[in-house]
């Protein structure tokens, strides 16, 4: 009998329960992100650098090195990693809040950069871990706990858009906002994450997918009304696209 | 074949780093620091290092930690307010027993301060700026002569204890010129093997993760002891000082860097006129050379501290003594001469050999 493990291989980790709530986006990003690096070969020497928050714990479930790197930082640690260990890939997991809000800083610059690593933000439009607050990607009209009667963008300003932020920067060789809400979407998120690797391996520049997700938890909701609210609210805000893919290019050559 | 250079102590610094075998500096430009990105950048890619600049001291220490995370021995230097910055990295690298070689080219606090050079950073350097029982090792050297005696010291530290290594330096000394001699280039860094612990992908060793948040309370806990251990053994095995003229002394300065430097000619100008005056120089200011100062003799009537800041070392000297001979301090800071002149630590090392 075929089990899980001889169809995902080593990387991913089936060892213990994931601590992603039921019905979190996180637990098909982190799987789509193992069966990357499964299907490239490249797991003995990947190394990942996660966020704080829920999207830390992703490491827990794969088979890689890796480092919890301090909150908001992880692009920079990840780019202090590949000085040091150019041949080997390394990826950055942090969720809306560490790459948005606190680590804003770290992501743009290393974009602008332009070095080749890749980094993955996954969006749910809330501090999951701290409880529900807030986050730069939260969508107008969206009830946090510190939203309470729903973000209002005169008062907090309006959701980011961070892909859209990148898009001039000529060091970003692959730029995409997939999402996790339906098999068609998670079969082209996959295909994203897989070009955010194979552009590092190329060496081409800097890869950044942000996959919206959708978090039950922080929205009060049952799994699929999270799923149908992402699908409808948070998408219609943030649009999935593929912004640049310098990997075209240099196929064609 | 050694070699002497005329240069600042903070590119003797750059000079001592690369000639010990450190091949990345992470930095980001600020006053007194910056000579040393600006010798690194020119320097480094002659030897196949690099001088990398991030776009703040954040980015570069957490850089710096990526790349220590390899097993290899990376360097940033800094002043004042980037520092602080650094702090939250610091206390990571602490925590994942992480090494690197860092510079304080020390300048007045608090807050953003000003350029000019101080020793305002010494509670920031041995209490550290970030949370948790951490500790960084601290070295301080009084000239460029010692900054290039301590960096195969300060890189054997770091390697062998997995620990950050700061070198404080007051901006006055940095921005010195004066002549060094170096010895033969000689890489210490590869003295040491980091691969059983270095994160260098799964190829050739089981999966390796740095925790620092997500730990389990027990594995806190361990941690924690482990890293309890670790800085117990430091402190008994590594303090380092200089001492001159202390047997039969009947006032003790204590000093370091700069104004530990002035002490040589203080004691020797107090000794010729049959004064009995002599000084200890901390090298490591943390650990704090406790030791230094348990066998002080009965001669001893005073010690007086001279810093260039308010009163932080003197806290530590007080702790040493434990009460035994009461401890005075002279300090200064700021202004456009902003440390105590020989003239000024003459005059108070002589109050307290006459008694007042």
């Amino acid at each position: 009998m075929q089990t899980l493990a001889d169809y995902y291989g080593k990387t991913l980790k089936f060892d213990k329960l994931t601590s992603y709530c039921p019905g979190c986006g996180h637990g098909i990003v982190t799987r789509l992100v193992a069966e990357t690096i499964e299907s490239m070969g490249i797991r003995e020497k990947t190394m990942s650098v996660v966020g704080i928050g829920c999207g830390g714990f992703s490491h827990h479930y794969l088979e890689v090195d890796a480092i919890e790197a301090i909150h908001g930082r992880a692009p920079a640690t990840a780019i202090g990693y590949k000085i040091a260990m150019p041949d080997h890939v390394v990826f950055t997991y942090q969720g809306d809040g560490d790459t948005s809000a606190i680590g804003l800083h770290e992501i743009m610059h290393a974009a602008n950069r332009g070095m080749p690593i890749t980094c993955i933000m996954v969006n749910n439009s809330v501090f999951g871990m701290t409880g529900g607050q807030m986050s730069p990607t939260t969508i107008p009209g969206q009830v946090t706990t510190t939203t309470t009667k729903g973000r209002d963008v005169h008062i907090h300003g309006y959701p980011l858009l961070v892909p859209e932020m990148m898009r001039a920067m000529k060091g970003v060789a692959y730029l995409a906002r997939e999402t996790v809400v339906d098999v068609k979407s998670i079969n082209r998120a996959a295909k994203s994450i897989r070009n955010a690797f194979e552009c590092q391996v190329k060496g081409l520049g800097f890869a950044f997918v942000e996959v919206i997700s959708p978090c039950p938890t922080g929205l009060h909701l049952s799994v699929p009304d999270a799923y149908a609210y992402a699908a409808k609210e948070t998408l219609s805000y943030f649009k999935p696209q593929v912004f640049k893919n310098e990997l075209e290019k240099s196929d064609e050559v | 074949m050694k070699e002497t250079l005329f240069l600042k102590n903070t590119e003797a610094f750059a000079e001592s780093m690369i000639r010990c075998g450190i091949r990345c500096h992470f930095a980001y430009p600020i006053t007194p620091a910056t000579d040393v990105m600006k010798y690194t950048s020119r320097m480094l890619p002659e030897v196949g290092g690099r001088m990398v600049q991030m776009e703040s001291e954040l980015a570069v220490s957490n850089a710096l930690a990526g790349y220590a995370c390899a097993g290899k021995l990376g360097a940033t230097s800094s002043s004042g307010p980037g520092m602080t910055l650094m702090q939250e990295a610091i206390g990571f690298m602490a925590a994942g027993e992480l090494p690197c070689i860092m510079l304080d080219a020390m300048r007045v606090g608090p807050g953003d301060g000003d350029i000019i050079g101080a020793q305002s950073t010494y509670f920031q350097a041995t209490r550290g700026g970030g949370h948790g029982d951490y500790r960084v090792i601290v070295l301080a050297p009084s000239c460029g002569q010692e900054i290039a005696e301590l960096m195969p010291q300060g890189i054997k530290l770091a390697l062998t204890y997995r620990n950050p290594v700061l070198f404080v330096v007051d901006g006055v000394t940095c921005q010195m010129t004066e002549t060094t001699t170096f010895d033969e280039p000689y890489d210490y860094t590869a003295d040491f093997d980091t691969s059983d612990w270095a994160y260098t992908g799964t190829a050739d060793h089981p999966k390796r993760f740095l925790l620092t948040g997500s730990y389990t309370h027990e594995q806190g806990y361990e941690m924690n002891e482990r890293m309890r251990r670790k800085y117990a053994e430091i402190a008994e095995k590594e303090q380092m000082w200089e001492q001159e003229e202390v047997d039969d002394a009947e006032v003790l300065v204590v000093a370091f860097g700069i104004h530990g430097r002035m002490c040589k000619d203080l004691v020797e100008s107090f000794r010729a006129q049959g004064k009995r005056v002599g000084f200890i120089r901390p090298i490591t200011l943390w650990p704090f050379p406790n030791k230094a100062f348990e066998n002080i003799p009965a001669s001893v009537k005073s010690i007086l501290v001279v810093e260039m800041n308010h009163g932080q070392m003197v806290d530590d000297v007080r702790l040493a003594v434990n009460g035994r001979v009461p401890v005075h301090f002279l300090g200064k800071t700021g202004g456009d001469i902003p440390m105590c002149t020989l003239a000024d630590m003459t005059r108070e090392a002589s109050k307290l050999l006459e008694g007042e």
